[in-house]
């Protein structure tokens, strides 16, 4: 018997990641809150370990509804204002 | 735009074991047996859209970017259960999910218990011999479980959302197996749902992103505001997504009787939707100190704890169709919140 496999082909990502950086040091760094318990906590803290580490400078932060893609407003204005955006947290 | 045709397996012994047990090791299907989609299967499925491209793109599904052709719609229709006769309803019902007022992504891929229910309106509910009328919700007839079911194998197999990795939802819910369900339009006494919201087709489809069913039972009144208070009492509980999401819709699926109850009174659906609007309210203190994290409306933010502010913002969230058969029971399905029902006409 031969059957079709049931989930197909898939389009192209709507977003991609930027390459990695090869060095943090000196570079500035924002913070995308999406707003869920705690995510503040988690990215605050992670920032000043890495500001700590290796010399990141912390700048802004923007927050966004975490069931929502970021407004463009917000990322054209992390994109103006840092190099690198730490984000990402669930409940 | 459309796409090759889908790359196609050998089954080598042909037996259900060994089909079910591949469909296991790969992640597919929803857990319950499946029927074999093989050629003669799916292009009998298609037979009704003849004349158009099986591959035409439909859907593209987040997470996965999973693009829904004819032909793949119809392959997961076919391991449904589903019969011809169904495929332009569900087809229909990926064009609705497809809609950016759905974010489908975050349907997808939310903690929430959510799933898309399926209404289907009008003539195609006949034709497709829908359930409308006693336990139109379920289980027993074929149209509702076999559409709802590929509605759900769908978003598993093209979106992705698959329990662990696309969906992150925290106990799921036995409304992501199957969520379909036909309004009774001849005992609806405001005319068909669809219609309402400004479709002018003799059949259509609505998805609403929301929780399972909440029961409401009232066996005694013979006045609106006695039955609805009962509905705006299961509108009103902190567990649901629109205690904190103002934006959330409720649907609110009326038995026959309870809808004969409030058009013999003379009560439109707005009146009804006004009425319950009024009446799910809730004190802003006590939101506060349940919800750390709210979205509101901007005028929300500005009531004080002593105010009482309504669980959704406006009364056009509140949306009421008819569904079910003999009894005194309906039902209010809340939303996830961050999402908008939709509805649109069937279309091959």
């Amino acid at each position: 018997m031969e059957i079709y496999t049931p989930n197909g082909n898939t389009g192209e990502p709507e977003r991609s990641l930027s390459p990695p950086l090869p060095l943090l040091t000196g570079l500035s760094l924002g913070i995308l809150d999406n707003t869920k318990p705690n995510a503040g906590v988690l990215l605050d803290r992670l920032a000043d370990r890495l500001s700590d580490r290796v010399g990141l400078k912390i700048g802004l932060t923007e927050t966004k509804n975490a069931a929502l893609a970021a407004p463009t407003e917000v990322l054209n204005t992390l994109s103006k204002e840092v190099q690198v955006v730490l984000t990402g947290s669930a409940d | 735009m459309s796409l090759d045709t889908p790359e196609m397996l050998e089954i080598p012994d042909g037996t259900e074991n060994e089909l079910h047990e591949l469909f296991h090791q790969r992640g597919w299907g929803d857990g319950l047996p499946i029927i074999a989609p093989t050629r003669n299967r799916v292009e009998e499925m298609l037979s009704i859209s003849e004349g158009l491209d099986p591959d035409e793109i439909i859907a593209t599904l987040p997470p996965r970017s999973g693009i829904a052709t004819r032909r793949m719609i119809a392959i997961n229709a076919v391991m449904a259960g589903c019969k011809p006769e169904h495929l332009p309803v569900l087809v229909s019902a990926l064009r609705a999910l497809n809609s950016p007022e759905v974010n489908l992504r975050g349907v997808n891929a939310t903690t929430h218990c959510v799933a898309p229910l399926l209404i289907v309106h009008g003539k195609a509910a006949k034709d497709g011999h829908y359930n409308s009328g006693l336990g139109a919700f379920g289980p027993g007839n074929v149209a509702n479980a076999a559409t709802g079911r590929a509605v759900r194998l769908i978003l598993h197999h093209v979106a992705g959302a698959s329990p662990g990795i696309g969906d992150a939802s925290t106990q799921g819910s036995p409304a992501k197996y199957s969520y379909c369900v036909a309004e009774n339009l001849d005992s609806s006494p405001w005319g068909g749902y669809a219609r309402s919201e400004g479709i002018d087709a003799e059949s259509a489809v609505t998805i609403h992103c929301g929780e399972a069913p909440h029961n409401v039972h009232d066996m005694e009144s013979s006045e609106p505001s006695r039955i609805l208070d009962k509905v705006a009492s299961a509108m009103t509980s902190w567990g649901q997504n629109n205690a904190p999401i103002s934006q959330g819709e409720y649907f609110i699926a009326l038995c026959p009787e309870h809808a004969a109850t409030c058009a013999s009174n003379g009560w439109s659906r707005s009146d009804i939707a006004s009425y319950v609007f009024n009446k799910a309210i809730v004190n802003v203190g006590e939101a506060r100190k349940a919800f750390e994290l709210r979205a509101w409306a901007p005028w929300q933010h500005a009531l004080k704890d002593s105010d009482t502010m309504p669980m959704t913002e406006k009364p056009e969230n509140i949306k009421i169709f008819v569904t079910g058969g003999a009894g005194k029971h309906s039902c209010v399905i809340p939303s996830w919140g961050m999402t908008k029902s939709v509805t649109v006409p069937v279309a091959p």
